[in-house]
C-alpha cells in the first residue's frame, strides 16, 4: 500500500451510515476510514450484514453518508448535489453487481453502449469503443446476443465490459462471482484482475476466501467497522 | 445535439422492444383523436354541399324591400331607388323588381282551371336582374331594352316553371299571364338565394304597367351586390338611402344569411361526439400514466443501473417523458389518419362531400402529444426519484 497522498483515488474519513431512526436505527457503517489508491486490488470480506455493500455504495457515490467525509480524486463529494455526484460516477467509477443488471431488451453491444449514452459521442465512436470493450472480455463474437441468450458467466462479462468501457479510475464489484459457478467465477476474476492497472483500482466485495486471498489487499469488516486491513502481496 | 439524438434513439428502441405495450399506449390517444376528427369532419361534411354553395354564391347580395308601416297594400320603393342605392359607395350593382300579386298564369287558356289555385309569382324586372343575381340563362335570352321600349309581351320563366309547363329550351311558346298571351323568350336557371324565382314569370316593367297596374309602375324591391367586406353596414346604409322621405318603410336582408345558417354544422351533435372523443383521449392518457407507472416499477433495475452508469435524474425523467411524447406523436398521427378515413368512408356512404378543416390535423396531433406528456409526467418523476442503490440491491 502506497502512502503517497497523490496516489489516493478515493478516501472515506470517519464515515458512518445509519438506516432508520429512533428505536429502529441500524448503524450499517460506523466511523470507517479507508483509502483506495491507484493500482490497488482490494478485497472486502466480512459476514453478512457487516456493511460491505453499504461501504461500496458510498465509495461509488451511490449513497450519501450520515456523517463523515468522502473524497474522490481529492474532491469532496459528500455535500455535492445529486447531479454532480452522478457526474462523478459516470466519469470515475465502474460497477459490477452480483445480479448482472443487464437491460433485457438490449443486446450485449447495446448494454455496453448504454454506459456511453448522453456523452456527446458520435454513434460510430461509441460503437467502436463498446466493441473493443466486449472483445476485451472475450465476447466480441456475441455482441448481438440478448441477455437471455447468454450464460450467467457471459452476462457478467458483458456487465464487466459495460463497467470498463468508460475507462473508470475505480472498479467496484459487489460479489461479482456470487451467482456464478466455479469455472465462470474464475474466468470473471481473471478478467477483473487483469483490469487492475497502475492508474486504476479494483475493489471486490466477496464471500469467497480464495478470491479474497488472491487480492493484493484484504479489508475485513464486522458490524459496520473495519477490523483489519492487510496487505497480502 | 448528440445527446438529444441519444434520447430519441433510446426512446424508440425502448418502445420497439415492447411492441404490445407500445400498441396499448398508442391506442388511447389514437382512438380519442380519431373520434374527435371524425366527429368534426363528419358533421362538417354533412353540410359540405351547402358550405360550398355559400362560398360559390357569395355573401354580398343584399335585398331591400318596401314594407308598409301600417298594413297598407302594395308598399313601394321610390321611383329613383336605383340612383339612391348607388349613392351608397359600397354598392356595386342594383336591380329593381316589382312583385305583382293575384295573377293567374297558365300554360294555355284551357288549363286555367287547373292553375287557378296555384300561385305563380309574376315579377316585373329590368335587364340587370340576372347580372346582379349572377344567374345564367338555361336557354334563350333575358328581357332586354327592346321589350321594355315596345309593347311586345315577352316573358322569361324560371327553370322550375319550365319543367312544370313542359316548355322545352328554345321552343317557341306562349303562356297565358293574367289573360294575356306572353311569348316565352328564355328560361332562367335556378336562383339559389331566391328559391321562389324557380317558378316565377319575369316580364318587363313596361308590360307590368300596361297589363296589370292602374298606376305607374314602381319597384317594391331591389337586389344589390355590395362590397363583401362591408355587407352589414351597407345594408344599414341602404335602409336610410332608400327609405328617406318615402311613404313606406324599407327592410334589408342579406340573402346568404339563411343559407349560411343552414350550412352551419350541427354544433350540438359535434359537441357531444367531440366530448366523447375527449373522454376517450383522457382515458387513454390515464392508461398511459398507468402503464408507464407499472413500467417504471418493472424497469427499476434498468433505471438503477443507468443511474449508476452516470445518467442523471433529469436524463431519466426526460427519457421517460420522451417515450410518452413519441407515443403522443405516433398516436396522434395515426388518430388523424384514422379519423380522416372515417370521414371519407362516412361521407362516401352518405353521399356527402369530404370536408375536413385543415387545422384539425395539427390540432389532433398537438392534443395527443399534450395528453401523453401530461400522462408521462408522473411516471417520469417517479422514475427519476428512484434511489439507485435500493433498486440495485433488490434487482
Ligand atoms: N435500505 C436499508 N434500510 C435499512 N437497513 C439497511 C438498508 N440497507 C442495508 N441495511 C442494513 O445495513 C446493514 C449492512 O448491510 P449491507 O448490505 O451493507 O451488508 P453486507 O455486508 O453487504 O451483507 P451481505 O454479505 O449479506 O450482502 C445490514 O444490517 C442491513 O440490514
Ligand atoms: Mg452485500
Amino acid at each position: 500500500m502506497s502512502d503517497v497522498m497523490s496516489d489516493v483515488l478515493m478516501r472515506l474519513e470517519g464515515v458512518s451510515r445509519c438506516y432508520g431512526s429512533g428505536e429502529a436505527t441500524v448503524w450499517a457503517l460506523h466511523d470507517v476510514t479507508l483509502s483506495i489508491h491507484a493500482g490497488d486490488f482490494v478485497s472486502i470480506v466480512g459476514p453478512s450484514g457487516s456493511g460491505k455493500s453499504t461501504m461500496l455504495g458510498l465509495l461509488g457515490c451511490l449513497d450519501s453518508p450520515t456523517s463523515g467525509s468522502i473524497t474522490v480524486g481529492g474532491v469532496e463529494v459528500t455535500g455535492l448535489a445529486d447531479a454532480a455526484r452522478t457526474h462523478v460516477r459516470g466519469q470515475s467509477i465502474g460497477f459490477v453487481f452480483q445480479q448482472f443488471h443487464l437491460i433485457p431488451h438490449l443486446d450485449a453491444l447495446g448494454n455496453v453502449e448504454t454506459a456511453l449514452l448522453y456523452r456527446d459521442l458520435k454513434p460510430a465512436e461509441r460503437r467502436e469503443r463498446s466493441m473493443e470493450s466486449l472483445e476485451r472480455v472475450g465476447l466480441g463474437h456475441r455482441f448481438d446476443h440478448r441477455p437471455v441468450q447468454l450464460s450467467g458467466g457471459e452476462q457478467q462479462r458483458v456487465a464487466l465490459a459495460r463497467a470498463l468501457v468508460t475507462q473508470p479510475k475505480i472498479l467496484l464489484a459487489d460479489e461479482p462471482t456470487g451467482a456464478l459457478d466455479t469455472r465462470n467465477a474464475a474466468n470473471v476474476m481473471e478478467i477483473l484482475a487483469g483490469l487492475q492497472s497502475d492508474e486504476r483500482a479494483v475493489v471486490i466485495v466477496t464471500h469467497d476466501t480464495d478470491i479474497a486471498n488472491s487480492a493484493a489487499r484484504k479489508v475485513s469488516m464486522l458490524d459496520g467497522r473495519i477490523v483489519s486491513d492487510e496487505v497480502l502481496r | 445535439m448528440n445527446v438529444f439524438r441519444d434520447l430519441v434513439r433510446v426512446a424508440m428502441v425502448g418502445l420497439l422492444a415492447r411492441k404490445v405495450r407500445t400498441l396499448l399506449l398508442l391506442l388511447g390517444p389514437m382512438i380519442g383523436v380519431a373520434a374527435i376528427i371524425a366527429a368534426v369532419g363528419l358533421t362538417d361534411s354533412a353540410k359540405g354541399d351547402l358550405k360550398a354553395k355559400v362560398a360559390e354564391l357569395g355573401t354580398n347580395l343584399v335585398e331591400a324591400s318596401a314594407s308598409s308601416s301600417f298594413g297598407g297594400q302594395n308598399p313601394t320603393l321610390p321611383r329613383d331607388v336605383v340612383e339612391r342605392a348607388m349613392t351608397v359607395t359600397s354598392v356595386r350593382s342594383v336591380a329593381p323588381i316589382v312583385e305583382l300579386s293575384n295573377i293567374i298564369v297558365t300554360p294555355y287558356e284551357e288549363a286555367r282551371e287547373k292553375y287557378e289555385t296555384v300561385p305563380i309569382p309574376v315579377v316585373g324586372a329590368d335587364e340587370n336582374l340576372p347580372v346582379v343575381l349572377e344567374v345564367p340563362m338555361v336557354s334563350g335570352r333575358w328581357i332586354n331594352s327592346f321589350d321594355e321600349g315596345s309593347n311586345a309581351r315577352s316573358a322569361v320563366i324560371g327553370v322550375g316553371l319550365a319543367r312544370e309547363f313542359g316548355v322545352l329550351p328554345e321552343e317557341l311558346r306562349t303562356i297565358d299571364v293574367g289573360g294575356f298571351d306572353y311569348t316565352v323568350v328564355g328560361i332562367l336557371d335556378s336562383v339559389l338565394l331566391e328559391p321562389g324565382f324557380d317558378t316565377a314569370v319575369f316580364i318587363s316593367f313596361a308590360s307590368a304597367e300596361n297589363d296589370f297596374l292602374d298606376d305607374d309602375v314602381l319597384p317594391n324591391k331591389i337586389y344589390a351586390r355590395v362590397d363583401p367586406s362591408r355587407v352589414d353596414e351597407t345594408a344599414d346604409a341602404l335602409t336610410t338611402a332608400i327609405g328617406l322621405g318615402g311613404p313606406d318603410e324599407v327592410k334589408t336582408d342579406v340573402k346568404s344569411e339563411a343559407l349560411e345558417l343552414a350550412a352551419q354544422s350541427d354544433r350540438q351533435l359535434q359537441l357531444i361526439v367531440v366530448s366523447m372523443g375527449l373522454l376517450a383521449i383522457i382515458v387513454g392518457g390515464l392508461g398511459i400514466a398507468n402503464v408507464m407507472s407499472i413500467s417504471v416499477i418493472q424497469r427499476s433495475s434498468e433505471i438503477g443501473i443507468r443511474r449508476a452508469l452516470g445518467h442523471t435524474r433529469k436524463i431519466i425523467a426526460v427519457q421517460f417523458l420522451l417515450e410518452a411524447i413519441v407515443v403522443g406523436v405516433i398516436g396522434g398521427i395515426c388518430g388523424v389518419l384514422l379519423g380522416m378515413l372515417a370521414i371519407f368512408v362516412g361521407a362516401s356512404i352518405a353521399g356527402w362531400v369530404f370536408v375536413m378543416a385543415p387545422w384539425l390535423a395539427p390540432a389532433g396531433v398537438v392534443l395527443a402529444i399534450t395528453i401523453s406528456v401530461m400522462a408521462g409526467l408522473y411516471p417520469a418523476r417517479r422514475a427519476a426519484r428512484l434511489e439507485p442503490l435500493e433498486t440495485l440491491r433488490l434487482g
